[in-house]
């Protein structure tokens, strides 16, 4: 690793410690300075709120002129997020990245991401459809995720609930019967259907 | 480069206003772009080789490039170092010409021309000059315009015309 982004991510972790933001955190994985994790808090006002979501954060050779590489670890029901990879679209991480942006000012783009979605620039086509389609499907979706995935606090919907056990009781695994129950927008028997298929 | 002052201090926040954009350390040969941002002229250079078809400051995104940024010094910051030792070369400050003596400026900048080329057209005249007439301390060609160097000329066409001569006057007999 060059010692220009050694040194600049040794400043970064330093600076976030500093500034006392508690939303946001950054540690080290490990004594490499590539590979860091990151936490984001949802923020207030979305059906992320309060959610804890994880994320992978990669520094490539070149950093700061090129950008980090990051992913969501914590599985996320968002139109510019892949709710199966946790892939990001994000064009500061991509061609709008700028050598004098830090890991800091990243994870406040995730939020803002978070709170103001870009459907028309998706990366998970199927959550943008829904996000344009059906946007009370699409919020009682992300809400529940959050809850099952990011320990978002607060009562459960019950229909979620209810829908999701039978669907396990039928022997699919919980993880992908949320998953083919978000993307048919909780229509237990076309998402039934969907997993018998496959 | 750990010798000057003012490099290790990062632990004090009012250094912060001349840390580098980019490498977040107190600047090192630092520039400033048109738009006020501060940089290391290393890490602004290796910025812009990075993104050649986007030269954009990597704070607000205004043009910049090496043609658009100011080389700041302190006071003896890095006069003392040898500037070739440095890659890449910082860009070199300009100095407008002051308002009263705008007049003058086309025709100083004329001469200047004249005089650059002057100077680079006869030194390799002077150097090979001085290559081959280390023993006879006599220029082997004169410079033109001079008597010696119209004698030589025709002196060297009479040969030549003897020489025609001479193989004709073999080929006829
Ligand atoms: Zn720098
Ligand atoms: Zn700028």
């Amino acid at each position: 690793m060059s010692s220009i982004a050694t040194t600049r991510i040794q400043r970064e972790l330093k600076d976030i410690k500093e500034s006392n933001n508690q939303s946001i955190k950054i540690e080290l994985k490990s004594d490499e300075f590539n590979n860091l994790r990151g936490e984001i808090v949802g923020p207030s006002g979305t059906p992320y709120q309060d959610g804890m979501y994880k994320l992978s954060i990669k520094i490539p050779e070149t950093y700061p002129f090129n950008p980090p590489i990051v992913s969501f670890d914590t599985r996320i029901w968002h139109p510019n997020i892949s709710s199966v990879t946790g892939a990001i679209c994000l064009d500061i991480l991509k061609d709008q990245w700028a050598a004098a942006l830090t890991l800091r000012t990243v994870l406040l783009s995730l939020q803002a991401l978070l709170s103001a979605a870009e459907p028309d620039d998706p990366q998970d086509a199927v959550v943008a459809k829904q996000y344009k389609d059906n946007q009370k499907a699409f919020v009682k979706t992300a809400r529940f995720w959050a809850q099952y995935y990011a320990n978002a606090p607060g009562p459960r919907d019950t229909d979620c609930v209810e829908k999701l056990r039978k669907a396990s009781e039928m022997g699919f695994y919980k993880d992908i019967s949320l998953q083919a129950l978000s993307t048919h927008s909780w229509d237990l028997e076309n998402a039934i259907q969907y997993l018998t298929s496959c | 480069m750990t010798d000057e002052p003012g490099t290790s201090n990062s632990s004090q926040p009012s250094s912060t206003q001349f840390e580098c954009n980019i490498c977040l350390d107190t600047a090192k040969d630092a520039v400033i772009s048109y738009c006020g941002h501060l940089f290391c002229w290393p890490c602004l250079h290796q910025w812009l080789e990075t993104r050649p078809n986007r030269q954009e400051c990597p704070v607000c995104k205004a043009g910049i490039g090496k043609d658009k940024v100011v080389p700041l010094y302190g006071r003896g910051s890095s006069n003392n170092v040898d500037p070739r030792e440095k890659l890449p070369p910082r860009p070199q400050a300009q100095r407008p010409a002051a308002e009263n003596r705008n007049m003058g400026w086309n025709g100083l900048n004329l001469g200047d021309g004249f005089q650059m080329s002057f100077g680079i057209g006869a030194f390799p005249f002077g150097f090979f000059g001085s290559m081959f007439n280390v023993n006879d301390g006599r220029p082997r060609t004169p410079p033109p315009d001079t008597p010696q160097y119209q004698d030589e000329q025709v002196i060297s066409k009479v040969f030549l015309f003897v020489a025609i001569f001479m193989m004709f006057w073999l080929f006829v007999s």
